[in-house]
């Protein structure tokens, strides 16, 4: 039940993009929401997963599902950032005189499918860092704003690790969150070969314009978060900090560093798009639990022990988010005593 | 926007019933401190008579109201009451957003379309008791004191006890010592026994210290005096430097506590101890290596492998097949090799950010692995940099050459001048006493270093197949020479 119009609106966008990809892409429910959500939060999204699951599908399907320019970068140890960012190139006008015009690279798109990014050098990997936080990139001293809204979904192998480059801790942080694309279940497989190996051609509509993404993202900033529902935000972003008083010993364990203030923004601004998608007016306790794992795992650095024990981040994650409810939202009702 | 009425009586309800559960929780505790002092009039019925039960009850009652009325009294926070009712009544923290934002200056058209979606849910909400029942602690001990008190309430009175305080005065001695009949007795207590001379009245073997007496004094049998003799006779023991050093002593147990972070250390640096005992290990002549050392250090070595996944598991197979084998040359060439990609990996795992495996890690980890660490010599020069006078990365001064040189004839000195050409070079030569002299090398010494280059060189690049062996006959031929 809801009275606003543009929440409404709202969410009547958000499930008719879901239905469109849902028609391509077969299962991955959640990792489907999470990109929607990390879409209309007006974050990046990074998909980690093997090969074949769908992952530059799934991208290529939202882009259909929304009227945006969308642009596709495969990245190679050879790629240049001026293959990304664009450059100035020489020019005859018509009198012979010869001077400098820009070149726009793909990186001038609403939607920017950055495949495989961990195969490219650390220098055009860092050269999406100012266009991904600052929505403009500086070439030749110029900066030239990207056209909003701009949103990068970059994916990435976790196995063929041979001849990548790992992306950097700065890099990483500029991700609102980041997914891992999970093999499917049978029932999802069989579903997988039956939609894809018959004549039958899929079309995707387009349901959703940029000015409305770009009208979401505003409507997204206006829920309510309770105090205590930010707190427990809060906790959990620094429990990860291993030289926190209160952190629990998992993380003095096997934490190196923690999650940054993004991560907490990340979960707050996630949260909310959570709570309208279905419907709810402010952000709630589930909604902060669900988005944890996604907002912090690639932002929480685990230390030598914790490698070398092989511990999970999203185990690691859930752990935190108990001791931080323990610590928050239920300690404090003890109350009754 | 004011707190639509419906938000605020949910709040109340539960704020009530939280109250209830508080004056349960409280009033069980103060029925047991309550039953605790109830147990003392009781003892003492004999005394107090008929009021030691009146006394009982109302400390017992006093207990309990004043448990019940604290916990009644006790302030409910409106906030948590609302976070109760959220998570009691599933309705995902609306009530507690809706009543915070409510009359906040920034809210936004959001927060009254939340209020109206509260109310409607609200309204929805069956009532029912949500605030569970704290048992306190003291409620497992309660029977103790009831049941004492009941015993004691039921009970005949217990006698009071009858004993008096003993009467030290003069007279009360003296009635006292007259009740026993003589008094010359007495006399003869207080007077020290004749046979008995070396006793001493009490009051002067107290008085040791003041006095520095002397053997003259002494008496013969007089253990006293004889203590008095020693050195130590004048000295008043020194109480402060016994609790001083008592206090060392305990700074020295506090030492404990301020171990090395041995934890830390392995974790930051388990890679690293390895190489230290590798270096240990290699650091004596290379007969004197023990094979049993060296089987430790492999199996260690294998065991990090195994945690961290590294792909030395074969370097360390065959180095202990070596050992087996009596090999220990083998042995530590195989040591070698897995130390190397030990490294690589730390490395890539820990601070590098670089190409994982290729031909850049493998230089770089050949690099380090084979030198160790940072040594001048290690670092690449582009082309006109580095070695060239005036052409160092350096931006410091490099100023005019030292003087030393010239002061000491053994001194090697280098002239040279510059050659141009396609590339720019210099042609130099030793100067002084020492650039005539030969030099000497330790020719075994040396060798073994050139063969692990050498073997490390085959491995790491691209050596064709067929001239390895060669290569090794080469380096063999050396070795026998």
């Amino acid at each position: 039940m809801t009275q606003d119009p543009r929440v409404e609106q709202f969410i009547s966008s958000f499930q008719a993009l879901r239905r469109e990809v849902e028609k391509v892409i077969v299962g991955h429910r959640d990792i489907i929401d999470h990109v929607l959500i990390g879409m209309f939060a007006g974050g990046h999204v990074l998909l980690e997963g093997v090969p074949g699951l769908g992952k530059t599908l799934l991208i290529k399907t939202l882009a259909e599902g929304l009227e945006l320019s969308f642009a596709r970068v495969q990245f190679t140890p050879d790629l240049m950032p001026a293959d990304i960012i664009g450059t100035n190139i020489i020019v005859e006008d018509a009198d012979g005189r010869k001077h400098f015009q820009f070149q726009s690279g793909p990186i001038f798109a609403h939607i920017l499918l950055a495949d495989e990014i961990n195969r490219a050098t650390p220098k055009t990997q860092s050269a999406l860092l100012e266009g991904m936080q600052e929505g403009a990139v500086t070439v030749g001293g110029v900066s030239r704003p990207l056209p909003p809204p701009f949103f990068v979904l970059a994916t990435q192998n976790p196995i063929e690790m041979e001849g990548t480059y790992p992306l950097p801790e700065a890099q990483l942080d500029r991700f609102l969150f980041k997914l891992r694309v999970r093999y499917p279940a049978i029932e999802e497989l069989n579903a997988i070969i039956d939609r894809t190996t018959q004549v039958r051609a899929v079309t995707v509509d387009r349901v959703m314009t940029g000015p409305n993404v770009l009208a979401s993202r505003e409507l997204v900033r206006e829920v309510p978060i309770a105090t205590h529902t930010r707190d427990f935000a809060s906790a959990i972003v620094m429990a990860t900090h291993p030289q926190w008083a209160q952190a629990p010993d998992v993380t003095r364990r096997f934490v190196r560093y923690g999650a940054s203030p993004r991560g907490a923004q990340a979960l707050v601004l996630g949260a909310k798009v959570k709570a309208l998608a279905e419907g709810r007016y402010n952000v709630s306790v589930d909604d902060i639990r669900y988005l944890a794992a996604p907002a912090l795992r690639h932002r929480v650095i685990l230390n030598f022990e914790g490698e070398a024990e092989g511990i999970d981040v999203d185990t690691l994650i859930e752990q935190i988010v108990d001791t931080a409810a323990t610590t928050t939202t239920q300690g404090k009702e003890q109350f009754v005593r | 926007m004011p707190h639509p009425d419906t938000l605020d009586r949910l709040v109340r309800e539960i704020a009530t019933q939280v109250r209830w559960r508080r004056a349960e929780h409280y009033g069980l505790r103060g029925l047991f401190w309550g039953a605790v002092a109830a147990v003392v009039p009781l003892l003492f019925r004999l005394a107090l008579g008929p009021w030691a039960l009146a006394l009982a009850i109302a400390l017992l009652t006093a207990g309990v109201v004043t448990g019940a009325l604290f916990g009644l009294l006790k302030r409910v926070s409106p906030a948590d009451a609302a976070r109760l009712a959220d998570r009691e009544f599933g309705l995902d923290e609306r009530l507690s957003t809706a009543l915070e934002w409510a009359e906040r200056d920034d809210r936004t058209q959001l927060v009254d379309a939340l209020v109206v979606d509260a109310v409607a849910r609200v309204e929805a909400v069956q009532l029912r008791q949500v605030v569970r029942r704290i048992l306190p602690r003291e409620t497992r001990l309660l029977p103790v004191p009831v049941v004492l008190a009941a015993i004691l309430a039921w009970a005949p009175p217990l006698p009071l006890p009858t004993a008096s305080l003993p009467d030290f005065s003069a007279g009360a001695q003296k009635e006292e010592a007259r009740e026993r009949g003589d008094g010359t007795m007495l006399e003869d207590r207080a007077r020290p026994l004749a046979k008995d001379k070396q006793q001493r009245p009490v009051f002067e073997e107290r008085d040791w210290a003041q006095k520095g007496a002397t053997g003259a004094a002494a008496t013969a049998g007089d253990l006293s005096a004889v203590f008095k003799d020693t050195s130590l006779a004048n000295q008043r023991p020194d109480f402060n430097s016994f609790l001083k050093k008592g206090d060392e002593r305990l700074k020295m147990l506090e030492q404990t506590d301020r171990l090395p972070d041995l934890q830390s250390d392995f974790t930051s640096s388990q890679y690293k101890m390895v190489f230290r005992k590798s270096k240990e290990l290699k650091s004596g002549l290379r007969d004197t290596v023990s094979p049993q050392k060296l089987k430790e250090l492999l199996e260690e070595m294998e065991r990090l492998g195994r945690k961290s996944g590294g792909g030395w598991g074969q370097d360390v197979s065959e180095g202990m097949e070596a050992l087996e084998g009596g090999s220990t040359d083998r042995a530590m060439e195989a040591m070698q090799k897995a130390l190397d990609k030990m490294r690589a990996q730390d490395e890539a795992q820990r601070g590098g950010k670089g190409l994982r495996g290729g031909r850049e890690s493998d230089r770089r980890s050949g690099r380090e692995g084979g030198r160790g660490e940072g040594s001048p010599e290690d670092q690449d020069f582009g082309e006109g940099e580095g070695m060239m006078p005036g052409k160092g990365k350096s931006g410091a001064p490099k100023g005019e050459a030292s003087q030393r040189l010239r002061a000491n004839p053994y001194d090697v000195g280098v002239e040279g001048e510059s050659r141009r050409g396609k590339k720019d070079g210099f042609d130099t030569n030793l100067t002084g006493r020492a650039g005539k002299m030969s030099s000497r090398l330790s020719y075994m010494g040396i060798i073994g270093q050139y063969k692990n280059a050498m073997e490390d060189a085959i491995s790491r690049e691209q050596i064709p197949r067929d001239f390895h062996g060669q290569i090794r006959d080469y380096f063999q031929a050396l070795d026998e020479r």
